[in-house]
């Protein structure tokens, strides 16, 4: 029996070893990150929600490998930059005593900001086509003095109220909504993709509940049997 | 292998679920104060092995270890899966509470199968007799687990029929590695620890 014993908590004691992390790191420490507008924003903190101050950050091209700048983070724990390289991006977080964590922007995410910083050429078209319609707009001149000349001043002022159709607000006001709601879904999307993998700690956590069920079974059965 | 909730009609639900109460209580009632430590690790190897995936193609394939713990506990394989799944429904949403039953009958049934079977020519029998029945209990186990999975979706609507079937076609292989890894165990019980697989009534 108390060999049986002996055996058993030798390969409960042999299944934890080999099951043990190489590496861990110690408290742990968050880096979340956003690109926009040409741009990429980092906040980092640590699990209490202290701001990690004067941290080191190093940004990898992820394929490559290789490094493509640094900076320290400021009295929020923020830091900016702008983008240097349309790739996927890695941030790494250095934070003091071994504390360390990373963050990974996708192609996809970051050559979408690229597009958004690349607006002065858009607004540059977008004028062009203000041209055009200023051209339209004096060749219609002659009507509009005419109107005056018919003293209907209501009309002349309610054009100009209507600078913009209600279905321009809507879709400028649906992008705009649009472009900052995006990084608030990428950041529930990867929290739902991480809750569904099984985690360490939750199956060391499962094989505990077992190990306590056959204690609280062997009590039960013993009890049993001393009844008997 | 895990029916997700809302999935199964109720008459199947009930059956799976009373089916599995008569197993529990069958296997709980042959439990004996000496092997209550062999129930809980074989749960535990069953509770870990569905939870390290492979991926295979658009899915993933996993372990399910349920013709080895078939093998060594008979009845007591009931208790023993019930306690994995129901904790594997709490702590990852794997499959889940109202689909417990089914889901247990559905991985103990074949265990108990495969014990019928092979006990006699695992415990009894020469090595290479021992290898066979090792491999076809895995093999088995796993084959009759999809049966079964196949014959609850079509039991619950015909729509389910495509799933079935590839159900089973996707654990063909599996089939096979299981019964590779159960024979191997059995092979290296047999040398390292043979009581474990005395004849036992």
């Amino acid at each position: 029996m108390k060999a049986r014993i002996r055996s058993l908590i030798f390969c409960l004691v042999l299944s934890i070893c080999y099951l043990m992390p190489v590496s861990a790191h110690a408290h742990k420490v968050n880096i979340y990150a956003y690109a926009e507008d040409g741009m990429i924003h980092s906040e980092s903190y640590f699990v209490d929600g202290t701001k990690c101050k004067n941290s080191l950050i190093e940004v990898f091209d992820e394929r490559a490998g290789t490094r493509l700048l640094e900076g320290k983070t400021d009295e929020n724990g923020k830091f900016s930059f702008k983008i240097p390289k349309v790739t996927s991006l890695k941030l790494v977080l250095h934070a003091s005593m071994g504390h360390q964590n990373e963050y990974t922007l996708s192609e996809d995410e970051v050559r979408e900001a690229m597009g958004e910083g690349q607006r002065p050429q858009g607004a540059r078209q977008s004028k062009e086509t203000k041209t055009g319609k200023e051209t339209s707009k004096s060749s219609s001149q002659p009507e509009r003095v005419s109107t005056k000349s018919r003293g209907k001043m209501d009309r002349e002022v309610t054009d100009i109220g209507r600078g913009m159709s209600e279905s321009e607000m809507e879709a400028l006001m649906e992008r705009v909504i649009d472009r900052k709601l995006k990084p608030v879904i990428g950041m529930l999307v990867k929290l739902r993709e991480n809750n569904e993998k099984p985690g360490f700690t939750e199956i060391v956590g499962g094989i505990g509940y077992i190990v306590g069920l056959m204690g609280v079974a062997m009590y039960l059965k013993r009890r049993f049997k001393e009844r008997n | 292998m895990h029916i997700s909730e809302g999935v199964l009609s109720a008459p199947v639900l009930m059956a799976g679920a009373l089916l599995t109460v008569g197993g529990t209580a069958l296997g709980l009632k042959k439990m004996n104060y000496e092997r209550i430590p062999e129930v809980a690790v074989l749960s535990s190897a069953f509770f870990v092995a569905s939870l390290i995936h492979v991926p295979v193609g658009p899915s993933s394939a996993h372990l399910i270890l349920n013709g080895l713990v078939g093998l060594l506990l008979g009845w007591m394989a009931f208790p023993s899966i019930l306690v994995a799944l129901a904790l594997q429904a709490l702590l990852f949403q794997f499959g889940g509470f109202t689909t417990l039953g089914v889901n247990t009958f559905n991985m103990a049934a074949p265990a108990i199968i495969a014990y019928y079977l092979f006990n006699l020519p695992v415990r009894k029998g020469n090595h290479l007799l021992s290898i066979i029945s090792g491999f076809a209990a895995g093999a088995i186990g796993v084959g009759m687990g999809a049966l079964l999975v196949a014959l609850t979706l079509v039991s619950t609507g015909e729509s389910f029929f495509n799933v079935a079937k590839l159900v089973v076609v996707v654990h063909l292989p599996v089939m096979v590695i299981e019964g590779i890894i159960t024979a191997f165990c059995v092979v290296f019980l047999k040398r390292v620890k043979p009581e474990i697989l005395e004849v036992r009534g």
